[in-house]
């Protein structure tokens, strides 16, 4: 829970400069907020007119909003805010911190039933260590072969 | 060029496949791991490793390169919780476990210092190779003529810890009890020295060691546990064409 509460700080955080930028707009739409808002081309009824320059976002078409990157003690942290109209439909993290107490360390280990198979192959890993093991092993076998 | 002879301990296969690296290279790699073998063997009262167990040298009379395999051992018993250690109570000091990657890998670079580019060297069972790809089996914990899996395997090295053939043989450092969790754990790293020690200390772990090894930078993991289930890295180099 320790980790969960920072990650929501900085989230909140990077929402700031979002909540700063939706006054800015006003009611009606603007066209020189492209540099923060990119929308995102929806084959809607009312922007699929042949008229082109079709980058005005209407009021009830997706904006995707970046929050300003933030550099803090375990790296930066960045968001990604997506509207739909006025609601916020979804938040990710473009940027967080790659700092072992916040990224999971150990990779997702893939689950297989054990399977006995015969191969062609160059060498063999497994212990052979005492020499009547090592008569009767793959390995001995290869470098007879190759001998 | 190949060559076999029993070293250490092992039978260790050398296959050089570049023109020009003679008997004289392969010469020079048995005698490097033969040295390695008077000098560091738990069973040789004269070893460096012996006199210093019995209190005839300090550790800083200790040459250089055992001085290096004792730091290496120290670094996966903290790192292992004590699981790897090397220093059991009632028995004497056995580094065999980080000396054998250590010292093949050490044997590799003599190769490729020499020139040679496209070699297997495999040393009991673990496995250092360059110029591949090179198809490596891993040998099935249960059928000593089937293979679990297949890799492949450009550059780099291969160990496998398993309880065939010497039985109970790894120790769990933290309850001093044979370490019977898993029947084989396969490690491949860039050097025999990561793989071999690694997939060692994860077998004295258990099934959390396949976790623990998993974690480790560069380190891909196939192992069977018990109850014969197979847990690996998604990244683990398993070939993807039979031959």
């Amino acid at each position: 829970m320790k980790r969960v509460i920072p990650v929501l700080v900085l989230s909140v955080a990077g929402l700031i400069p979002v909540w700063r930028y939706e006054p800015s707009i006003g009611t009606t739409t603007s066209t020189t907020t492209t540099t923060e808002a990119v929308s995102t081309p929806t084959p809607t009824a009312t922007s699929s007119s042949s008229s082109g320059s079709s980058s005005t976002p209407s009021a009830s078409s997706k904006k995707v909003v970046q929050g300003t990157a933030i550099n803090t003690s375990k790296g930066t942290v960045q968001v990604q805010v997506t509207f739909e109209g006025d609601k916020i439909s979804s938040v990710s993290m473009l940027q967080q911190p790659d700092h072992p107490q916040t990224t999971a360390a150990v990779p997702v280990l893939i689950e297989e039933t054990l399977k006995a198979q015969s191969s062609k192959i160059d060498t063999v890993s497994g212990a052979t260590i005492t020499s009547d093991a090592y008569v009767q092993s793959l390995q001995a076998a290869i470098d007879a072969k190759g001998a | 060029m190949r060559r076999v002879e029993h070293v250490m301990g092992f039978p260790v296969s050398l296959r050089v496949d570049d023109e020009g690296i003679g008997d004289e290279v392969a010469d020079a790699l048995f005698a490097w791991l033969r040295e390695v073998d008077a000098r560091f063997s738990p069973f040789r009262p004269d070893s460096e490793v012996c006199r210093y167990d019995r209190g005839e040298l300090r550790l800083r009379d200790l040459s250089a390169d055992l001085t290096e395999v004792l730091d290496l051992c120290e670094q996966y018993r903290v790192a292992t919780g004590g699981a790897f250690d090397v220093r059991l109570p009632g028995r004497p000091l056995d580094p065999c476990a980080v000396v054998k990657g250590w010292s093949v890998q050490r044997a590799a670079e003599l190769l490729t210092a020499a020139g040679a580019r496209r070699f297997i060297l495999n040393a009991g069972g673990d496995v250092v190779v360059a110029g591949g790809p090179w198809r490596v089996g891993v040998r099935h914990p249960e059928y000593a003529d089937q293979l679990c899996t297949v890799l492949e395997l450009t550059d780099g090295a291969v160990a496998t810890s398993a309880r065939y053939e010497r039985g109970d043989h790894i120790v769990d450092g933290r309850t001093g009890t044979p370490a019977t969790g898993l029947l084989s754990v396969s490690v491949v790293a860039a050097s025999l020295t990561e793989a071999d020690a690694t997939a060692t200390a994860a077998f004295a772990m258990g099934p959390e060691g396949v976790d623990w090894a998993a974690a480790r930078p560069g380190c891909e993991v196939f192992a069977v546990d018990a109850e014969r289930r197979v847990r690996r890295t998604p990244g683990f180099p398993a070939a993807t064409v039979a031959a």
